[in-house]
């Protein structure tokens, strides 16, 4: 366990670094990321060294401010988060070795660099936190550091929204997570976690809605996701490569983590979990296929990618609940698997629409267009990420589902319940992923693919190559999970070991199956090889023409004419559509002779519509009642804190 | 043994069986038709041929038939045509195979979109739309079958203790499957009242227009990609609807074949007494299958 501070140490060290030397702004960069990534790789050996010998827990901990504990426990479920954490922010970093590439925000760079360090630690310390305050304080920590490096383009004033709104977000989650400790402490009267199964049965429901307010506001869960959605975008690419892969999963860790702490009897949570999982995965991939903004379809597409995750930890959270031990564990391992394989092809997605968006100038596939020649290897890698993505065989994502679905699949049973809640998992497992494949497809296929649609598009080239060979380590490693899952499958069953329900399952007639899946995979590629060459044979020697795509008789296509990402989604929209409400503004035809006139549709989110009309509105009006409180005289702003500290002392 | 020469005979008399459907629709029609090897000479014809591309289009383009024509060839390989043990079967193989099929689609759209053509854009967005409807089908289908009998596999569907038939113990549920898997069947492989593969009008097509570009060998490689995932389906269909449990290999083989032969003729049949539907009503038949299913689902529940 030194192991993993002294690599904490490090990285820490790489972040204060970054601010002593952000006067010599490339020599800032290679220590910075040097050091960090020596941080992270110390990290990462000591977490897979330890998850797959099986090692025992491991605590530690110091007392803080002579009447708090900092306490920290280890176990395998811990471990696999860690390697998530330490195993994708030094791909991140380098790919910010030109991404980040403006000198004359130097100073800014280096914070954004600092706090890039703080956040992958704070990361570490929540998975590791064994009590109440080390937890909280790792959570805030995290929140805070993500906060700023969202707000790092702070001049944009979007940007400065999204930040607010992250920030509004993060607390308020916080708020209900404070809420859930202060009910544990109240029947407890232990900061230790391990106090937690203690507690009356009624209220560990209680305390876990709560807790599942704040956690799934940080994973992205519907309707909590806005934080999720406006951060996306906002952040530079590298930035939102982290959060969504990585930093969401520490929500996905703490949900998990929590329930197993409270170990209540009620197979209520698991049914709830579930539940909000095909949600959040339907809805939020209904609505990365509705926006044509790359990253906030990106953002959303993280949504439905929890979604996921939490289907799986729903599917195993009622396994256990109904003693069905083959639900449970697989339910849970893909969720596992999925965590890992995500934060893989999402990192590589964003960091494509980074790319896209330094080359191209915008990340609207409405304007895009033609990228695959212009950008090869981004468009190939992206290409990878997206049939990953959409969970399509050869690639990894593929694997996560097929263990879901192999769980949810044997907890079909006679119970009613748990009957209609794996119908429906695998039914909305299947619609998540067709829809996934037609928003990929419609990401690739517009915004790569046909021809440019505006000039910006034209005149894009490829990246930069620290840049690109990041992308392209990450498209080889969600092949290789693909097609070899066996190792990565092993990760995830080790990451299982210290749960105490699915301890000890045999999985040799499963990794039988896993074998059989690879080797069905290699007579899948052995097939289009052997296509591919018959195909060549054919071509030998033969005439191959090129010209214009064949306009259906018209002779005058132009690049306008081009299906648009909005235009390929309207119908799948449509279908959706008391979900996914549709703005449209026609300034319309008046005149004989009409003037210019506009037509414009914009997708909007009924979570933040409900929000806006039943929570922000009246809480506004109730507030503007309380404005003669704030004046402006600062003596009575002290006398406000005075008051305050003598009613504090007298009735506590 | 059997199962290699099961599968090669499937991909050999795959070309044949379309024709049987022109063959019907030629005899509503009150016409001769082309002769019952008409694919087999334009296969011919189309693998002789070079191929012009458009200037828009990258490698993805030529990669589209080739990842289709490969991922309908998997299903064949999976699949026990006849009752024939296939070539390969694992349990959980249905979920690998549809996900393959899946990605099949995927690059189809991807070298319609490829072309830069506003018709093909409209072709690949509903055939987008309209697989994922399918899709949803499908996947409860297989929990049924699940249910039936405990296995992911097509092998051990009609191989198990309790083979899936309609004679067989739960009968009564696969009328409701039967009918859901055929029209599924005519969603998936672009047939009317779904889509038209004989209209005219490149407005009005789904499938026919995603492949405008396309010509040649690549032509070849679609057409026969479509053909084997047709042969599937209506594979899938007969070995539902066949009710004999026939213990000589030639003589169930034989059976098999015309009731698979028998489906094509329906196919022809519905496609000559019926017009293809308005687009805005295609959603709503592809998902009368899904609650006929669903309902099918439900109705296990009770089961032991």
């Amino acid at each position: 366990m030194d192991t993993m501070f002294v690599s904490l140490a490090v990285i820490l060290a790489g972040g204060v670094a970054a601010l002593f030397l952000s006067r010599h702004f490339t020599l800032m960069k290679v220590v910075t990321i040097a050091t960090t990534t020596a941080g992270c790789g110390v990290g990462l050996i000591y977490s897979l060294s330890h998850l797959l010998s099986y090692a025992a827990t491991m605590e530690k901990s110091w007392s803080w401010l002579h009447i708090f504990t900092l306490a920290f426990k280890v176990d395998s479920i811990s471990l696999f988060f860690l390697v998530v954490i330490f195993a994708i922010p030094p791909l991140a970093l380098l790919y910010s070795f030109q991404y980040m590439g403006d000198k004359t925000k130097a100073t800014r760079t280096a914070v954004n660099y600092f706090f890039f360090a703080v956040l992958v630690a704070s990361m570490a310390l929540v998975v590791t936190a064994a009590n109440i305050v080390t937890f909280a304080l790792a959570w805030e920590i995290m929140s805070l550091s993500s906060f700023f490096l969202v707000i790092f383009d702070y001049q944009v004033k979007a940007n400065r929204q999204a930040g607010y709104i992250y920030f509004i977000f993060a607390q308020g989650g916080a708020m209900f997570l404070f809420a859930a400790f202060a009910l544990l402490y109240q029947h407890t009267g232990s900061l230790d976690f391990s106090t937690f199964s203690t507690i009356p049965e009624n209220v560990k429901l209680l305390v876990f809605i709560l807790a599942f307010l704040c956690f799934g506001s940080k994973a992205g869960v519907f309707p909590l996701h806005l934080a999720k959605i406006q951060s996306g975008p906002a952040a530079p690419s590298h930035i939102a490569a982290i959060m969504s892969a990585v930093m969401s999963k520490m929500g996905i860790y703490a949900i998990f983590r929590m329930y197993l702490l409270l170990d209540a009897a009620t197979p209520l949570i698991g049914q709830l979990v579930l539940v909000a999982g095909i949600a959040t995965g339907v809805l939020g991939v209904v609505y990365a296929l509705a926006n044509q903004e790359l990253k906030k379809l990106l953002a959303y597409s993280s949504v439905e990618n929890i979604g996921i995750i939490l289907i799986g930890l729903g599917i195993g959270m009622v396994g256990i609940s109904e003693h069905s031990p083959t639900m449970a564990f697989f339910g849970l391992a893909g969720a596992f698997l999925h965590v890992f394989n995500h934060s893989i092809f999402k990192s590589l997605l964003f960091m494509g629409a980074g790319a896209v968006s330094r080359q191209a100038k915008t990340t609207n596939i409405d304007q895009l267009g033609g990228l695959m020649k212009r950008m090869p290897t981004t468009g190939r890698t992206f290409l990878a990420g997206s049939v990953a993505i959409s969970g399509l065989p050869p690639f990894s994502g593929f694997i996560g589902e097929f263990l879901i679905y192999y769980g949810a699949f044997h907890g079909i049973s006679n119970q009613r319940i748990p009957f209609i809640l794996a119908i429906l998992a695998i039914i909305s497992l299947a619609v998540i992923g067709g829809l996934a494949g037609a928003c990929f497809t419609k990401v690739v296929g517009l915004a790569f693919l046909g021809e440019p649609r505006t000039d910006n598009a034209a005149q894009a080239t490829e990246a930069g190559s620290s840049m690109t060979k990041v992308m392209i380590v990450l498209a080889i490693a969600s092949l290789v999970i693909g097609i070899v899952p066996e190792p990565f499958i092993r990760l995830a069953f080790a990451g299982l070991h210290d749960v105490p329900y699915t301890a000890g399952y045999d999985t040799r007639a499963f990794m039988e199956i896993v074998r059989q899946v690879s080797q069905t995979i290699g007579i899948f590629i052995g097939l289009l090889l052997l296509l591919t060459l018959f195909r060549k044979l054919l071509y030998r020697k033969k005439e191959i023409g090129s010209g214009p795509t064949w306009g259906c008789g018209f002779t005058q296509p132009t690049v306008r004419m081009q299906y648009t990402g909005t235009s390929y989604a309207a119908e799948m929209i449509d279908f959706y559509r008391p979900f996914v409400p549709t703005k449209k503004t026609y300034t319309g035809i008046s005149r004989i002779f009409p003037g210019k006139t506009t037509w414009q549709t914009e997708v909007e989110d009924v979570a933040e519509i409900r929000y806006q009309l039943h929570m922000i509105q009246p809480l506004l009006k109730f507030l503007h009642k309380l404005r003669w409180i704030q004046h402006g005289r600062i003596q009575l702003y002290i006398a406000y804190i005075v008051l305050a500290i003598i009613v504090l002392l007298l009735f506590l | 043994m059997e199962s290699i020469f099961s599968f090669c005979f499937a991909i050999l008399i795959t070309p044949l069986l379309p024709a049987v459907i022109k063959k019907v629709k030629a005899c509503f029609a009150g016409q001769q038709g082309p002769p019952l090897l008409i694919n087999y000479y334009t296969m011919a014809k189309l693998f002789k041929k070079g191929s012009v591309y458009s200037t828009s289009t990258t490698f993805v383009f030529r990669m589209g038939p080739v990842v289709g024509c490969a991922t309908s060839l998997m299903m064949l390989l999976f699949f026990p045509m006849a009752g024939v043990a296939p070539l390969f079967s694992f349990h959980g193989d249905v979920l690998l195979l549809f996900y393959l099929m899946g990605l099949g689609r995927f690059f189809t759209i991807l070298a319609a979109l490829d072309t830069a053509s506003p018709f093909e854009g409209m072709g690949a967005a509903r055939e987008a739309f309209f697989s994922i409807l399918a899709e949803a089908t499908i996947f409860c289908i297989l929990v049924l079958f699940f249910r039936l009998t405990g296995s992911l596999s097509f092998a051990d569907f009609f191989s198990s203790s309790h083979p899936i038939g309609l004679a067989g113990e739960h009968g009564a549920l696969l009328i409701l499957v039967i009918v859901a898997l055929y029209m599924i069947m005519l969603t998936e492989n672009a047939r009317v009242p779904v889509d038209d593969p004989a209209t005219h009008l490149e407005l009005t097509m789904i499938h026919e227009v995603m492949i405008l570009d396309h010509s040649g060998p690549d032509l070849a490689l679609i057409e026969l990609g479509a053909w084997f995932k047709l042969l599937f389906y209506s594979a899938f269909l007969a070995m539902l609807l066949n009710p004999f449990q026939l213990q000589n290999t030639w003589l169930s083989g034989l059976l098999f074949y015309a009731v698979v032969t028998f489906i094509y003729i329906t196919i022809g049949t519905v496609e000559s007494i019926t017009a293809r539907y308005k687009m805005n009503l295609v959603p709503k038949f592809i998902l009368t299958p899904f609650v006929l299913v669903f309902f099918a689902a439900i109705l296990t529940m009770e089961l032991n």
